[in-house]
């Protein structure tokens, strides 16, 4: 397991961020996903040993998160959602210094910090200022620095903000060839849930600093709920608030679809049973294909 | 023959190391960041003056014969004794040019880091917030460092050489223990003080003006106690008076004011003590708000 987590709870004061998350965590890449406020870079943080939890346990790579936070930090890199660097440095002597701090010799790590910026796509800039780097750039470098000491395993939190389309995209390639061809363990935090189903395959949600939600996608789609689609005439809201107090959620788009979300055990027939009761004509019913949003939404609780 | 790699990513096969010195590849980016500010090599060469003026010095003083005609009567002057390497060690210009050094090349030790969200960068790493703080130290320490211990070991050097003998050691055994011990006391001292204003702010601009302004008020607010209480304790509120007041203690020379030395180094101590607590809570890997 590169990541293991038990009950781990912590407060920013009075306002409680981590509540009991415990986490198990694997090979591959993994999303980690909440609406803002969640505590998604809390864990983070805490898995970096920047924070240090209120309660709990928890292991990074087989190293105590409490007592072995040096050991962790050598193996894990890290690419923080901020605009972070050091100014009046070029990216190659500032990538090189971030190696040589994780324990690379100094040659070794200029030479790799060389590689690493050619494979972040800023081959050519690598000499210029970081000063005068555009934002996406930054965000490259970002996440040069964070590859230069080759980790066992990545932390990117927010990895394809401020990207344009194209940028965001060549971005997530190299995100989704290294987790998924050189053994490297990532673990993206992220508000963008297209970006984390095109590269993960698990996904954690966290919603007010608990567990909403924990597994591959696919398996996440299937079990927790089901999503069916309908068109129907009639009234509405008697219908929706018969099935919801069945344990269903139901929702209607701009373009008056009713999407019905039904727990793993709902026989789907029952629809048709509370629509007839509420005198309700459905004119179509499909058994909807599931996305990474309908699930967040279902498990989160929003739209 | 160079291997042929694929495009893409590619591990690295060395092994990482458990470095003893963690802290030194901060403090050579730092010294490398300080010289490409403007005007510091400037700045840097001009604050070696008083140390040629000085070696300039010893050199006359054992050359009086050949300088008679320039210097009538200059033999006091000219006489390197403890009261020289103090005099040189506590000069005005020289903490001025230590001063101004700081405020060009030291202001953005920690409030750049803080500015850039740097320090995140820096504890993502195996690297502990000692070695951090000690990395950005051995800035202070290195610039400080050239300017009174490089400067007073070599001139004790020139001495020796022109003289063509070690009497000068011998009449005064401790005075390489005093060089030594004031020049590190003035690293330990203004490295506190540059890291303390500096880990204060996040504008490096507003460093410089704040290291300036309490360098040369303290000599003001010294004034006032004196206009008004005429007692020579008006010093211990002076950074410069207190430096020069332990000099001369340590030269084993007449104290300057006539209070006891140890009120200086005590007033010099309580600062650097209490600027490490305060720079070791100031520097975090991140922003926690409770």
């Amino acid at each position: 397991m590169s990541i293991e987590l038990q009950n781990i709870y912590f407060s920013y004061g009075r306002v409680k961020a981590l509540n009991g998350v415990s986490l198990s965590l694997g090979e591959g890449a993994t999303g980690l996903l909440g609406p803002n406020g969640a505590g998604k870079t809390t864990l983070l943080k805490i898995m970096l040993g920047f924070l240090t939890p209120d309660e709990g346990e928890g292991r990074i790579l087989g190293y105590d998160l409490r007592t072995q936070q040096r050991m962790i930090r050598k193996l894990v890199g890290y690419m923080p959602e901020d605009e972070c660097f050091i100014p009046g440095m070029d990216a190659v002597t500032f990538t090189a210094l971030m190696g040589e701090l994780s324990g690379m010799p100094r040659q070794e790590a200029m030479k790799r910090a060389h590689e690493v910026l050619f494979y972040a796509g800023l081959g050519e800039s690598r000499y210029r200022l970081i000063d005068s780097y555009s934002a996406g750039m930054k965000q490259r470098l970002k996440l040069a620095q964070a590859l230069v000491h080759d980790p066992k395993l990545v932390f990117l939190d927010e990895p394809t903000s401020n990207l344009d389309p194209t940028g965001r995209q060549e971005i997530l390639e190299l995100i989704g060839e290294i987790a998924s061809l050189k053994n490297i363990r990532v673990l993206i935090s992220s508000h963008i849930l297209a970006d984390i189903e095109s590269i993960c395959d698990k996904v954690v949600i966290i919603n007010k600093g608990e567990i909403a939600a924990v597994g591959r996608i696919e398996d996440l789609k299937m079990i927790n709920y089901r999503l069916y689609e309908l068109k129907i005439w009639g009234e509405l809201n008697l219908f929706k608030r018969e099935l919801e107090a069945a344990g269903c959620r139901v929702e209607e788009t701009e373009d008056r679809v009713v999407k019905v979300y039904t727990p793993p055990e709902f026989d789907h027939r029952q629809i048709f049973l509370v629509a007839a009761r509420n005198k309700i004509q459905v004119r179509q019913f499909i058994r909807s294909q599931t996305s990474l949003e309908d699930l967040f939404a279902r498990v989160v609780g929003v739209d | 023959m160079a291997e042929i790699r694929e495009k893409g990513y590619h591990h690295w096969d060395g092994q990482l190391e458990e470095k003893r010195w963690n802290f030194w590849p901060i403090t050579r980016t730092g010294i490398k960041l300080a010289f490409q500010r403007k005007y510091f090599k400037f700045v840097f060469s001009g604050a070696f003056l008083p140390a040629m003026v000085y070696a300039a010095g010893v050199y006359i003083s054992e050359r009086l014969e050949d300088f008679r005609f320039m210097a009538q009567g200059a033999e006091r002057t000219f006489q390197v004794n403890p009261a020289f390497f103090k005099s040189y060690l506590s000069l005005d210009f020289l903490f001025f040019m230590i001063i101004l050094l700081m405020a060009l090349g030291g202001a953005g030790l920690i409030a750049d880091d803080f500015r850039h969200k740097a320090v995140q960068l820096y504890f993502a790493r195996p690297i502990t917030k000692l070695d951090y703080l000690l990395g950005k130290a051995g800035v202070v320490v290195f610039f400080v460092g050239l300017l009174t211990l490089v400067p007073g070991l070599v001139l004790l050097i020139l001495k020796l050489l022109f003289s063509g003998s070690f009497k000068f050691i011998l009449d005064y055994p401790w005075i390489i223990l005093s060089i030594i011990f004031y020049s590190l006391f003035l690293m330990t001292f203004f490295t506190a003080f540059v890291l303390l204003i500096s880990s204060l702010s996040k504008n490096r601009r507003y460093v410089s003006v704040i290291i300036f302004a309490v360098y040369l008020l303290s000599d003001i607010v010294q004034g006032i106690f004196w206009v008004i209480f005429r007692s020579p304790y008006s010093a211990l509120f002076s950074v410069k008076a207190n430096l020069k007041q332990l000099a001369s203690a340590i030269f084993l020379e007449k104290l300057p004011y006539t209070y006891p030395w140890y009120l200086s180094l005590l007033v010099l101590g309580s600062f650097c003590l209490v600027s490490f607590v305060v720079i070791k809570s100031k520097v975090r890997g991140v922003e926690v708000i409770r």
